[in-house]
């Protein structure tokens, strides 16, 4: 696979440059940068994530089997008066419900992000730039089926934008 | 897009032109609000009347009292995202005299719903509570009440309305220790006003709790009137300058306001259901039993509407989807006092009717002529204010 | 967006990207100073103190505590309360503020989400020990076992052991979250190959890529609004431990939310406590500047006039009720035996943050230290007197009973401290103590 990358300075190039490749049709393979840049995700046109959705399931299961279970021991596994209230003691079982919608959906929405992303214990994602998570914005394109004329024109888009440095890799 | 909203605010300078339209549409709500107090005195006891103006004050009163604590509120916090809905709440809380007049009136009416007032004599237990629950004292109350939330709002609103002719942060941070002031004032009167005029219905009962309650429940109101005044504006064609990202927020607190209610009426109930002790239980029982199909509509109108719709992120950006919501919690608010009135004030189960719903509207057209009204003297956007850009310029996740 | 903000620059030193990662990464590899030595060896001591003080009831049984009947629970559950309480600043902080767009968070959210953690940890190891029997843990959990018996969901203690799990876990996973990019900062700038390896295992592979990002945007986002209520809830479940009961002065309802708010003043002020102790010795002045702390006082006030005015309720409402029990109780803490716990309390929790109403005293780092120590010391007595006094006069006068703790139960207590502040200084000395990504978005010159 063949890179090229632009190495950024600033947060207002970055964006200028993300956004001037975008008005030139250059697909973007990806950016990097050492902290979320505003309005970054529009610039690259990436789409909103569904990733709370997943945290909505996560919570609707836990709520609901939190109280299925509570009510299933109360009233079915192993039902007992306890100081005169009723089996189904709902008010009783909210609590327990409550903390186990949350943990539920805490923990759906961490695990698929960390899925999402291949983030992990041992993953070894690759790494351009180690400047990249501390004062440097980087921006890098697969440039493998792209013809020499294309290059090149990558290329001038990063200068027009004031990069610090551009990188080809094979 | 940027330029496009910097050009209006630039030139926004427009006021509310009050039209004879809508003028005529709430002349008639007027009409149906007396004919149905016409309608009530003459078909019902004076118990009954009583009670119902007795919601609608209280109701009328923390509206504007809501408003104030908004605006109030977010002087002292120096947040920017509301300023440019800052102006509605300032008309919300200039009902607030309106709403003292109501509550004077409510005075002639006393006897009818405080059973306190002729049982001090004889019943044990109201009399050990005789130097709290006595008239003058309780009289003395509302009016120290009355005439400082009336002056704090005031003082608020004319900083707020001069900051439009110069200096800004000057009249700014003016405000800030008036709204510190207002609130730590607030904070206290809100509970002892619950305590006299809502609590003290069943002068033998008694929750900790139930100032807090009624705090949390005003707040969730006034951000639904602010929802609803906002979209009466937009439909009549004012306000093109708040952004999806300012419904968005309104749309948020109503959302979490609504969770924080919900969470105080269930701490509520859970400590006295648990419990169990008779004194404090029979407020519940009396309710559950007599009530049963309003009890629980209150709580879907209040928390379980609110919360299914609002929490879909795409629905809290949508005016029209948020304004619904707002209807709801606020007829679930009307109804959440009723709940605290009713079957204390009535022997009898009641059931709500014409009359009731009747006399509510004539209060609601009231409230909207006074809104509307006041909104025509000052500017829509207070284009002085230090953090106008901010209001703008943001954007939620 | 920033060039129409008319607001201050959160932190000062007209930083830029690069000054924040040295500042943040350079204690992580420079050689810790003989105060971090001195402060753990001390730490650590009192962690020993306090394991063996546990080993010890263990081995002999909760009779060696000075708990009797009628008062079950002491200093144990005190100290329980306590640090739950604690816990609650580091969720608010990270949280609410974060739903709320309080920007000067991001200094201080880091260090605070860590403290909750440990504070947890510290909170949970003493209604384990209050069982006296360690086995008696694991009955506390619903599994299927052969004796066919399950939990009691009736029982406020069992939503106790739900709430304060699941408050840890979302806790630890929402700091984590938060910490994967500046171990990735750090990793890139490790030089040792081991070191290296090791925060590279601790970074889960992080690149800084647009779309992580953004989805890590919105996965702190959602995880605030989660842990927003959670946060309520797990006070609140604490609360209810008392407040379900029939016992004077613990059943009463406005407890769930003023036990909330006290569990905010108090973790404020140990973040206060700990922040200023930090900033100082770590060279932090530029980050937690002045106006964190002065704000961090406001939320004070905030937190503790609502305090005050729940003690006043309380006050007013076991008057107003007529019923002599409650009012009983209530005239007891202030004038019985344990008067003076009573009145260390509302001095400490009511008229001191009072002080903070003036500008001056706010932006004192020197008294703003003097209060949060003074603070804490007011809401461990808060529970002291809520848990002692209406337990040491029964119904029956007969029953009543005076309680005093042993030396165990206060070498206990010392243990936890030890135990916090180890973990705390190992904390400060391994990880990234200020959430460098987050606070890059926030300056000006970028």
């Amino acid at each position: 696979m063949k890179l090229i990358s632009g190495y950024f300075n600033k947060e207002a190039s970055l964006l200028e440059a993300v956004k001037s490749l975008r008005a030139n049709n250059i697909k973007i393979k990806d950016v990097f940068s050492p902290y979320p840049v505003h309005g970054l995700d529009q610039a690259m046109g990436l789409r909103r994530s569904w990733l709370p959705r997943a945290a909505f399931i996560g919570g609707a299961f836990g709520a609901i089997s939190g109280f299925l279970f509570q009510a299933w021991v109360f009233t079915r596994a192993y039902p007992i008066k306890i100081g005169g209230k009723p089996f189904l003691a709902t008010p009783s079982f909210i609590p327990v419900t409550f903390e186990f919608a949350v943990l539920f959906a805490a923990f759906s929405i961490v695990f698929a992000y960390l899925l999402k992303s291949n983030l992990g214990v041992g993953a070894n994602n690759k790494i351009y730039d180690e400047r990249a998570t501390d004062d440097r914005f980087v921006v890098v394109l697969d440039t493998s089926n792209v013809d020499e004329q294309e290059a090149e024109k990558i290329k001038s888009k990063f200068e027009e934008t004031g990069a610090e440095g551009i990188k080809y890799e094979e | 897009m940027k330029s496009n909203i910097e050009s209006i605010m630039e030139n926004y300078n427009i006021t509310f032109q009050f039209s004879k339209k809508i003028k005529t549409i709430l002349a008639v709500f007027i009409v149906i609000g007396v004919a149905s107090l016409a309608y009530g005195i003459f078909a019902y006891s004076p118990t009954k009347v009583w009670s119902a103006l007795l919601l609608n004050s209280v109701n009328f009163l923390t509206i504007g009292l809501g408003a104030t604590f908004f605006v109030a509120v977010h002087i002292i916090t120096q947040s920017g995202w509301h300023v440019s809905v800052q102006r509605i709440p300032e008309a919300i809380s200039m009902s607030l005299p309106f709403g003292a007049i109501f509550m004077i009136i409510m005075l002639f009416g006393l006897n009818n719903v405080f059973h306190w007032i002729h049982e001090v004599h004889h019943d044990p237990l109201i009399m050990k509570k005789e130097a709290y629950l006595n008239v003058p004292f309780f009289i003395t109350r509302l009016f120290i009440y009355l005439a400082v939330w009336i002056l704090f709002t005031y003082v608020l609103r004319n900083l707020s309305k001069k900051s439009d002719l110069n200096d800004g942060l000057k009249y700014y941070n003016k405000s800030r220790t008036y709204a510190a002031l207002f609130i730590v004032f607030f904070a206290i009167t809100i509970v002892t006003f619950a305590w006299d005029w809502l609590m003290s219905i069943e002068a033998h009962w008694f929750s900790t709790l139930f100032g807090w309650y009624v705090l949390a429940g005003v707040i969730v109101k006034s951000f639904a009137v602010i929802i609803i005044i906002v979209a009466i504006l937009r439909k009549l064609g004012y306000l093109e300058f708040i952004t999806k990202e300012n419904i968005h927020d309104l749309a948020r607190y109503l959302f979490s306001f609504a969770i924080f209610w919900m969470y105080l009426w269930f701490s509520q109930f859970m400590l006295i259901w648990y419990a169990n002790l008779p004194e404090e239980t029979l407020y519940f029982i009396k309710r559950v039993d007599n009530y049963g199909f309003l009890f629980y509509l209150n709580l879907i109108l209040n928390f379980l509407i609110p919360f299914l719709v609002l929490i879909v992120r795409k629905f809290r950006r949508i005016l029209w989807i948020v304004t619904s919501i707002a209807l709801v919690v606020f007829a679930g608010q009307w109804l959440d006092h009723y709940l605290m009135i009713f079957p204390g004030t009535m022997l009898d189960v009641q059931k709500i009717g014409i009359f009731d719903i009747g006399l509510t509207i004539g209060f609601i057209g009231i409230l909207l002529w006074t809104v509307l009204q006041s909104l025509t003297k000052a500017k829509l956007l207070p284009k002085n204010h230090p953090y106008l850009q901010e209001s703008f310029h943001y954007e939620n996740l | 967006m920033s060039d129409i903000s008319t607001r201050e620059e959160l932190i000062q030193g007209n930083k830029d990207l690069k000054t924040i990662t040295d500042d943040v990464f350079n204690p992580i590899v420079a050689k810790p100073n003989k105060f971090w030595f001195a402060g753990l060896l001390l730490a650590a001591s009192a962690a020993l103190i306090g394991v063996i003080s546990i080993v010890l009831t263990v081995w002999k049984g909760i009779g060696i505590w000075g708990v009797n009947k009628t008062i079950g629970w002491g200093w144990g559950i005190t100290n329980f309360v306590w640090w739950v309480g604690i816990g609650h600043a580091g969720t608010f902080i990270s949280a609410i503020l974060l739903l709320f767009r309080q920007k000067w968070r991001t200094s201080i959210n880091r260090s605070a989400e860590a403290m909750t953690i440990f504070a947890v940890i510290c909170a949970g190891l003493f209604p384990l020990i209050h069982m006296g029997r360690l086995l008696l843990g694991f009955f506390i959990l619903p599994y299927p076992n052969t004796r066919d018996v399950w939990v009691n969901f009736n029982s406020p203690l069992l939503w106790d052991v739900f709430a304060i799990t699941t408050y840890l876990l979302v806790s630890l996973v929402f700091w984590y979250v938060g910490l994967i990019p500046d171990l990735g900062t750090v990793r890139d700038r490790m030089k040792t190959k081991f070191k290296k390896a090791f925060y590279r295992l601790l970074s889960f592979g992080w690149t800084g890529s647009a779309k992580h990002w953004q989805r890590f945007e919105i996965v702190s986002f959602t995880l605030a609004g989660l842990a927003a209520p959670l946060v309520l809830s797990v006070h609140t479940i604490v609360s209810f431990d008392f407040a379900t009961s029939v016992i004077p002065g613990w059943h009463t309802t406005i407890f769930p939310p003023y036990f909330v708010a006290g569990a905010i003043f108090s973790g404020f002020a140990m973040v206060l406590t700990l922040m200023i102790v930090a900033r100082k010795t770590m060279n932090l002045q530029d980050y937690i500047t002045i106006n964190h702390i002065e704000l961090m006082n406001k939320i004070i006030i905030l937190t503790g006039s609502i305090v005050g005015i729940a003690y006043l309720t309380e006050l007013f409402i076991a008057w107003y009720s007529g019923v002599e029990y409650e009012l009983f109780a209530f005239v007891n803490r202030a004038t019985g035996p344990y008067w003076w716990a009573y009145w260390i309390m509302m001095t400490c929790n009511v008229v001191s943050p009072q002080l903070f109403w003036f500008k001056k005293l706010r932006r004192s780092i020197w008294f703003t230290f003097l209060m949060s120590i003074v603070i804490n010391v007011g809401m461990w007595f808060e529970r002291f007197v809520i848990i002692v006094t209406s337990l040491h006069r029964d119904y029956l006068p007969s029953s009543w009973e005076m309680y005093k703790p042993t030396i165990i139960e206060v070498l206990i207590f010392v243990g936890t401290l030890g135990i916090f502040f180890t973990l705390f200084l190992l904390f400060v000395r391994f990880f990234p103590v200020i959430a460098m990504a987050e606070v890059k978005t926030t300056i000006k010159n970028k």
